[in-house]
């Protein structure tokens, strides 16, 4: 999640990534609150949890509407179930439709996650993991699970509740007295911030946090043809089917529809049948409503006529009479009464029954950055080669004996992380989508401009858009392919997760260059080699001693980039130079004899020629796009994260100039040979102690 | 060959990390409610400033971070100091910086900012002579108080890099050098979690910690 403390925190974090934490039975804890522990440090001194990292106070609500001293959130109290209520319940035999009533936020989206959650145990506990009650050692402390963007996360609450007017602010049960579905909006709202940060969204994104599948959205008014078998296929998979009716205002949220549909709700989809209808195949589809009542009365209903026009011993499987909230109707009256449906397809990363077909599913994590990996949309033929580049491999076609065109069907979805979560600052979901480029090559290396020049894409995201995860179902033929994600716009900060969806096996990668330098490159020079002219010149500069200082070596550099009016400088810095020296100097001296300097003079003057060639528009400095290309005809391959980095800290904007570029450079080779010398034989480790990472650290 | 002969002796000398006592690690960052909370009056108030300077995005890159920087400094008349190079400044973000934006968030300013004034207050002590700069004489006491004692070839390394030559430091190179001390023990003791005294990285690994500080 969010750490602070430089680059090695980072490292270890990817390094515990590497080894499970996060994954399904290893939930990362949040705000490294402890569950077990906390819950026993309150068991044992008899003190109620109160959260630090969620306190009951103003701001915890949210910072606009929710905003402290505003009026809807004047008069809130946070009081505990045990407080409320004579006899509070956690979950009252099983989840059921009366534990999730709206309150005044709205995140209905959230809610209607939630009620397709208590359809099945599994997923439900999944999230609110058992053995937690109001009565056996209650402490006052509660936790959940959701996935995050590619891993699970445990989140530890108390159980003070906003409260106005003697009710639960925000969802409650009808009964008011089982609290799991409110304490649960509790940790998804700490989780996000603030319970105002989940005022709008999308049910795909809450089913996602509690599943850790993949969301596909459908209007069913412009469904695809195979939406019947894509339907099926999720169905048999034990995909989370959700359907509901488009509001127009907020007075039809909820409102039934004549037929006894209720518009503004989550329905499931629960089967798929084809009966014999009058001789005709009728394609029948089974909806639950999670409320348990309110049934559609209409054709197929449980006391429709239709039912008499077919066999006996297949109405009596199919039909129950029951006021259960489940009900038949046709498919294509499902397509006519309803706007839209979801679903939520399960990977492994949801506890399921192994006789279930997942998908095979293959995720990256990925970072774009300004002016090194946030390269915009294909809108912007400049930088759009920067983004993160991924290769799929779609090595077998689909069995799908009614379709005969030879096609591989995948889903691509890419998701922006953390995002809800800077709506506080006024930053929102960034605009993202992603292209897919037929590839040919047999190297996986970043691919450069000329590339995206020389192809159109042959396939890409539906659109652009705003939301928390952009995803596309795509049937392309088995071949290879290269993915690019990315922003709208050029230079719009953000991580993202690309999850990559196949039906059948599939190889994908990252398109990234390895880390390399080309040591072949190193000219041995002797003082012998030096020629006359070059040591006058030395003697003359460094005076007496044949040494240069930081001083000496400033004033050489700065007459050097005067003489050349073409590179816009600030003039090297007396740190720059101190660099330098560092650098270079092999005795500890603090300063640079004639080999040395030799040897700095030959670099800089083929690094003027690398930055002169890659100053494209002749401005002085060179665009910190170019920084990538500048670096590998310098002679250095690094992949995009040490493009990140190296564009962070020597960039000004959106530029390089001529004395951070060589610094750069310079700093770049000293390191790749320094760790040469501490690899041990070839490992490619290095094992270093407090001293080693002294001099390294400190003295360059 | 002089480096590694270098590293030889330096093993020999510094065998242990835990005889420097570096900062707190930062805390975890806080959902926002829990920040504005618990502030002081003080920190409320450093926060509308920082956020003045900082922008919208609450985040302060290196010219900003510097522009800050000096302007508080250059109220400190004692301070004998041309305020924080550009170049100071890339450091202290980079040392802070986990997620390659290249710029710093309010919390990771806010620790800065305690572990300057907290080194300040000892460089102004150590300042014996009221030079208003660190003598290399003044060095070793200063240095240990602020948590990290020198034996001889960290000391020669430190004033090498970080003092002028007739063995000064000034206030901008002071500070330069004990944000990036402060953050490499850090660095090492989150990497070397088994605590057997050193840290294996491959070369990503290595040139993201050496690169970005």
């Amino acid at each position: 999640m969010f750490s602070i403390g430089g680059v090695s925190t980072r490292i270890y974090k990817e390094r515990l990534q590497a080894e499970g934490m996060g994954a399904n039975d290893l939930a990362i804890k949040f705000l490294n609150q402890d569950y077990e522990e906390l819950r026993r440090e309150c068991v044992e001194s008899g003190r109620l949890f109160e959260d630090p990292c969620f306190p009951a106070v103003p701001q915890s609500l949210g910072f606009k509407e929710l905003a402290p001293n505003s009026s809807k959130t004047r008069g809130v109290k946070w009081i505990r179930p045990t407080e409320l209520s004579e006899n509070p319940q956690f979950i009252v035999g099983g989840a059921t439709r009366t534990d999730i009533c709206q309150g005044a936020l709205g995140d209905c989206w959230l809610l209607a996650a939630i009620a397709s959650l208590t359809l099945n145990d599994k997923l439900l506990h999944r999230v609110v993991p058992h053995g937690q009650s109001f009565t056996n050692e209650y402490a006052g402390i509660f936790h959940f699970q959701f996935w995050q963007f590619g891993e699970w996360v445990d989140i530890v609450i108390d159980d003070r509740l906003p409260v106005k007017d003697k009710e639960l602010m925000f969802v409650h049960s009808a009964e008011g007295n089982e609290f799991w579905s409110a304490l649960l909006e509790k940790a998804y709202a700490k989780l996000n911030g603030s319970y105002e940060a989940l005022s709008g969204g999308s049910t795909t994104e809450g089913f996602e946090d509690f599943t850790g599948g993949v969301a596909e959205m459908y209007e069913l008014r412009s469904a695809p043809k195979d939406l019947h078998r894509i339907i099926a296929k999720a169905l048999e998979r034990g995909s989370l089917l959700g359907c509901s009716i488009d509001i127009t205002s907020a007075f039809d949220m909820e409102a039934v529809t004549f037929k006894k549909l209720v518009k503004g709700h989550a329905y499931s989809v629960t089967a798929l049948r084809e009966v014999n209808f009058r001789g005709n195949r009728e394609r029948l589809i089974r909806i639950r409503n999670p409320w348990g009542q309110v049934e559609w009365t209409g054709a197929w209903s449980d006391n429709s006529s239709e039912w008499n026009g077919i066999d006996p011993s297949e109405r009596e499987e199919l039909n129950n009479h029951m006021e259960d909230g489940e009900f038949w109707m046709s498919f294509q009256e499902f397509k006519r009464q309803f706007s839209r449906l979801e679903i939520c397809n399960l990977t492994p990363d949801a506890l399921s029954d192994d006789s279930q077909h997942f998908w095979n599913t293959i995720q990256f994590n990925g970072t774009w950055r300004k002016g090194s990996t946030a390269g915009g949309c294909r809108n912007n033929p400049n930088t759009f080669w920067i983004n993160p580049q991924y290769k799929i491999t779609l090595l077998e076609e689909d069995d799908d004996p009614e379709d005969n065109e030879v096609a591989c069907t995948f889903m691509v979805a890419l998701m922006q992380k953390d995002r809800r979560r800077f709506r506080k600052q006024g930053q929102d979901m960034h605009t993202i989508g992603f292209a897919l480029y037929e590839f040919l090559g047999s190297q996986n290396v970043h691919l450069k401009k000329d590339f995206f020049l020389r192809h159109s894409s042959c396939a890409r995201s539906e659109t652009f858009i705003n939301l928390r995860e952009v995803s596309t179902r795509l049937r392309l033929p088995p071949g290879e392919y290269l993915i690019v994600p990315s922003t709208f716009e050029p230079g719009k900060e953000a991580d993202f997760v690309l999850r990559v969806f196949t039906e059948k096996q599939s190889e994908t990668q990252e398109m990234d260059d390895e880390i390399s330098f080309n040591l072949e490159d190193e000219e041995a020079v002797s003082e012998e080699n030096i020629d006359a002219s070059f040591k006058k010149m030395f003697a003359q500069l460094s005076g007496e001693d044949m040494e240069i200082s930081v001083h000496e070596l400033r004033t050489i550099l700065n007459r050097v980039m005067t003489k050349h009016r073409d590179l816009k400088t600030d003039g090297f810095s007396l740190e720059s130079c101190r660099c330098m020296i560092n650098l270079m100097d092999k005795d500890g001296s603090a300063r640079l004899g004639i080999v040395e300097f030799q040897i700095l003079w030959n670099k800089i003057r083929k690094w003027l020629g690398v930055f002169r060639q890659f100053d494209l528009d002749k401005s002085g400095t060179m665009s910190s796009y170019e920084m990538r290309l500048a670096v590998e005809s310098a002679g250095f391959k690094l992949n995009n994260k040490l493009h990140q980095i190296l564009v962070a800290r020597y960039s000004d904007g959106d530029v390089i100039d001529f004395d951070n570029f060589v610094c750069c450079l310079v700093k770049l080779e000293a390191m790749f040979k320094s760790f040469k010398e501490l690899e041990k034989e070839g490992s490619g480790v290095a094992e270093l102690n407090i001293s080693e990472v002294s001099h390294f650290l400190l003295s360059k | 060959m002089f480096m590694t002969k270098i590293i030889k002796g330096l093993v020999d000398v510094v065998s242990n990390i835990d005889q420097f006592v570096p900062s707190d690690p930062p805390p975890p960052k806080r959902p926002l409610a829990y920040a504005s909370h618990n502030e002081t009056d003080e920190e409320r108030q450093f926060r509308k400033v920082f956020q003045q300077l900082a922008g919208d995005d609450m985040e302060v890159s290196p010219k900003e971070l510097m522009t800050i920087l000096n302007k508080i400094i250059s109220k400190h008349g004692d301070l004998k100091t041309d305020g924080f190079s550009i170049e100071s400044c890339r450091s202290m973000v980079a040392v802070m910086d986990s997620d390659s934006t290249g710029k710093l968030g309010f919390e990771e300013f806010n620790y800065l900012w305690n572990n300057i004034k907290r080194w300040q207050a000892i460089y102004k002590k150590y300042d014996a002579d009221q030079s208003g700069v660190i003598g290399s004489d003044e060095l070793p006491g200063a240095f240990k108080a602020a948590g990290f004692p020198l034996n001889d070839q960290l000391f020669q390394l430190i004033v090498r890099r970080y003092s002028d030559e007739m063995g000064n430091m000034d206030f901008d190179n002071y500070i330069g050098c004990l944000v990036r001390l402060d953050a490499m023990c850090r660095a090492f003791k989150t990497l070397d979690k088994d605590n057997n005294g050193t840290i294996k990285v491959d070369i990503q690994e290595w040139l993201q910690l050496t690169m970005y500080s």
